[in-house]
């Protein structure tokens, strides 16, 4: 579904990634792990167009979108949840969540039934049924984090970008978020996850990679990661919930 | 300064004072003349507006009271020329103090908007205030005289030659100095300014006045060169095209200053003759075209990127050709021309050419490489005498409308302890720092930090007394380096004033000697030290929170709040980051901790205190609060880290 051949992407004269490789395919969830600075918030913004990548090649469902502007990105089917939520805080809940369906009401996607995606995202999440006409901005941070995952559901997407989905959630939320995670998983949503608890990302991916100093060290399936001594001392010591 | 670039300016300099013995013409030594005295209004407005971020449409009315100021006092006094330039700085600075205070208050269009209606009053008062201004007629000047010399038209010349390089001088140093890096910071993060020491009140007033001593300066020297001043020359024009030559010269930078001071003095000029406006279409098509091939050749653009300028600058050359008068088209092709510079060159032409050739801006302490780092670690141990509480808070009530975000908090934070403060998504623990920062003033209820109240003091006062912080949702200084970030942090340990800046004093030299060291160290201990010259912004998030703790601890602060430092950092990230937390405290600093990572609460907490809707649940050993019922119910959901 989502294919990384090779990927070279930095900031300014900082580069960040040297050649990296990541197949993602669908209905799959895998998850990128690594310690600060490897590179994996800026695998996501490369993907998704935020930053656009010095050099390798991003294939999206047989198209290739490295380099597109990321609006073009959105309506070929892939949806970022972005580090930080972002959510637009002086709209309200169902505004926020139709907006995230913009693509396909305007006819660059499958229109599909909107309203009723909007119903199952809210069934999906219901914090935020309880507080559908809400402004984002007065939710909490853990609200606003379902939020943002709710809106790029709402996208019908082909791929879905999380990016730490539980930052700066209290422990009862992170533990719901990877609930949630676990739910789009079963209802076939193809997934590429970077996460800081690290070992709950390995217990619910499928496959997953490590990413050190801008490259890929190990990968493989995601029991046998978490089984890894090497991966094991380095990411999951100490730091699972 | 690189020694290439001392000999540059020198040998410019030479060459500037050369000019009028070369050049007999009094027309081109007008020009010249000219460009350098809006380069002195430049390097002000830039204070304003590429350093503090302000803009500021008031500049020509500034510039105007300086002019005015100078040709009353001449004509009404007949006061020397020494006199005349103080006082015109002197009167101009005040006004600036005015213009500043809409500052204050509001930002974006909305002061563009305050400060067009200060230019125009101000253009306004000069023409009915005849009794002092001679109103539209205008006032006529002579040629000073300097020391009993009359100057000449070329003598003039070297005057306002002098003064430029002296006004270039000071500015540099004064946006090289703790001064500049608190402009700066403003511009980043008002808020983290603040709570560094750093009162944004008092610098933006600090800024404008500054900015407007220069207007001064320029606006008297521009009414001694014209010998005419009438308040037609101040208006709403004048005004858009100081803002356009900093935008197009590059902002932040003294060089774009005097570019931007040469375009909008000879453009306009250039374009009355249609053999002069082929030269320049010509030399300007192949300036891009040069600055095209090197910067494909050095893979800093790309070709696609290229194309538009590229074909752009060739076709206004193809034109300049095709057309037979300039009368008709010369304000639309000035037109299109500023359009495609702030379309294309954002940074400006100096930034431009900087990003095209691969030159790094200066590194802002050339010093730096002898600067030798001393043993051990930077942080300065805190006097650990006093009573046992350091803070201590009763009953604090917060209330934005109908929601209480704090009710009825009670804390009492014992000195040299690390007190965690954790609770749901929403619970008031980011409402609590902010209060104790002064951020928020509490709708009641007390707050004492070593025995004195903290509300309604100012954030930066709070900071200054011992309180520092970070903050959740990281308030960086983006486009300063890290090291720059600390040693905004240090503010609080210079004592220099801006004529120590403008000399150089021995004191300036020694502050900034060891503000620079304990920078360096600071970032050290973070681990940060081979990030020194990065850009904040280009840092990631983890390094951010960590750049964010160096610089609080800058401040030397007694008590240090530090909002959910381990957010996305990945566990090993995290052991370090208690290590040195643990650290701070050997140093007797009190810390407390909002976090959500249990393992970090639970390994290093003395007492951790639980909110809940804004109310205290519970409070105690870190053993004792996991277990509570409320807490396990309302925050930990069944399944403690």
């Amino acid at each position: 579904m989502l294919t990384i051949n090779n990927l070279f992407a930095g900031y300014g004269k900082v580069q960040v990634l040297h050649g990296i490789s990541i197949e993602v395919p669908k209905g799959q969830v895998v998850t990128l792990i690594g310690s600060n600075g490897a590179g994996k918030t800026t695998t996501m913004r490369a993907v998704s167009g935020m930053i656009v990548p010095s050099a390798g090649d991003i294939v999206l469902n047989g198209k290739r979108i490295e380099g597109l502007e990321s609006f073009h990105i959105a309506k070929l089917g892939l949806a970022h949840s972005p580090e930080g939520r972002r959510v637009f805080a002086t709209m309200t809940v169902t505004d926020n969540l139709v907006l995230g369906a913009f693509p396909r009401l305007t006819g660059s996607r499958p229109k599909g039934d909107v309203a009723a995606d909007l119903e199952r995202a809210l069934e999906l999440f219901p914090r935020l049924k309880e507080r559908r006409e809400q402004l984002a901005g007065t939710l909490s941070g853990g609200e606003q984090q379902m939020l943002a995952m709710a809106r790029a559901i709402m996208l019908n997407p082909e791929v879905v970008l999380l990016d730490e989905p539980s930052m700066g959630l209290a422990p009862i939320l992170v533990n719901e978020v990877f609930r949630i995670i676990e739910r789009l998983k079963n209802e076939g949503v193809t997934m590429l996850l970077v996460e800081q608890f690290a070992a709950a990302a390995l217990a619910v991916a499928d496959y997953g990679y490590v990413l050190e100093n801008g490259r890929i060290s190990v990968h493989g399936p995601a029991d046998k990661l978490r089984d890894d001594p090497a991966v094991k001392a380095a990411y999951l010591g100490g730091g699972g919930h | 300064m690189k020694r290439t670039h001392l000999a540059l300016a020198i040998l410019g300099i030479i060459a500037l004072l050369l000019f009028p013995l070369g050049v007999g013409n009094p027309y081109y030594i007008h020009l010249l003349e000219t460009i350098m005295i809006y380069a002195i209004v430049l390097f002000g407005l830039d204070i304003v507006v590429g350093y503090t971020g302000q803009v500021s449409l008031g500049h020509a009315g500034l510039f105007g009271i300086g002019a005015y100021t100078a040709g009353v006092m001449v004509m009404k006094l007949g006061t020397p020329l020494l006199v005349t330039l103080i006082a015109s700085v002197g009167v101009t600075a005040l006004f600036g103090a005015i213009l500043a205070l809409p500052a204050l208050r509001v930002s974006g269009p909305y002061l563009a908007m305050v400060t067009l209606a200060f230019g125009t009053i101000i253009q306004i008062l000069i023409n009915e205030m005849t009794f002092l201004t001679e109103g539209p007629m205008g006032i006529k000047l002579t040629k000073p005289s300097l020391l009993g010399l009359k100057l000449d038209e070329r003598e003039f010349f070297w005057l306002v030659a002098v003064l430029m390089v002296l006004a270039l001088i000071v500015v540099h140093r004064v946006l090289r100095s703790h001064l500049g890096r608190a402009f700066e910071a403003l511009r980043g993060s008002p808020v983290a300014s603040d709570c560094m020491g750093v009162s944004v009140y008092r610098y933006k007033v600090y800024a404008f006045v500054i900015s407007a001593g220069f207007a001064g300066l320029a606006g008297a020297l521009y009414a001694f060169s014209e010998q005419y001043i009438s308040p037609n020359s101040y208006n709403f024009e004048l005004t858009v095209l100081f803002l356009l030559a900093v935008i197009m010269g590059g902002r932040k930078s003294r060089i774009g200053a005097l570019v931007g001071a040469t375009i909008i003095v000879l453009l306009p000029k250039l374009l009355d003759d249609i053999e002069m406006f082929r030269y320049v279409s010509v030399a300007l098509a192949v300036g891009v075209a040069t600055v095209t091939v090197l910067g494909i050749r050095k893979g800093r653009v790309t070709p696609k990127q290229m194309a538009i300028p590229l074909v752009g600058s060739i076709a206004l050359a193809g034109l300049s050709f095709w057309l037979q008068t300039m009368t008709d088209w010369r304000l639309s092709i000035f037109g299109v021309i500023m359009l495609f510079v702030v379309y294309y060159l954002q940074d400006g032409i100096v930034g431009f050419v900087r990003s095209a050739l691969n030159l790094a801006r200066p590194k802002p302490e050339e010093q730096l490489a002898s600067v030798s780092l001393r043993g051990g670690d930077a942080l300065s141990s805190s006097a650990t005498s006093g009573s046992s509480e350091i803070l201590t808070a009763d009953g604090v009530l917060m209330q934005f409308g109908g929601l209480k975000a704090l009710n009825d908090v009670s804390l009492r934070i014992r000195r040299g302890t690390i007190h965690g403060l954790i609770g749901p998504n929403g619970s008031g623990k980011s409402t609590m720092m902010n209060v104790l920062t002064g951020i928020y003033v509490p709708t009641a209820g007390t707050i004492a930090f070593e025995g004195r109240s903290v509300v309604g003091r100012t954030s930066s006062d709070i900071a200054l007394s011992g309180i520092a912080r970070t903050f959740q949702n990281v308030q960086l200084f983006g486009e300063m380096t890290a090291l720059q970030n600390v040693q905004v942090g240090l503010h609080h340990s210079f004592a220099s004033n801006l004529f120590d800046v403008a000399v150089h004093t021995p004191r300036y030299r020694r502050e900034s000697k060891a503000a620079t060291e304990r920078a360096l160290g600071l970032l050290q201990f973070v681990g940060l030290a081979d990030l020194a010259f990065e850009e904040a912004r280009n840092l990631p998030y983890g390094k951010q929170r960590l750049l964010e703790i160096a610089r609080a601890l800058a401040l030397d602060p007694q008590l240090l709040l530090l909002d959910e430092p381990a957010a996305g950092l990945t566990a090993p990230d995290i052991k370090e980051l208690i290590s040195f937390i643990r650290k701070i405290r050997e140093h007797g600093v009190t810390v407390i901790l909002i976090e959500h990572h249990m393992d970090v609460v639970m390994s290093m907490c003395d007492t951790v205190s639980v909110l809940d809707f804004g109310q205290k649940i519970a409070e105690g050993r870190p053993a004792h609060v996991q277990a509570d019922e409320k807490v396990i119910e309302a925050y930990l959901g069944g399944q403690a880290a």
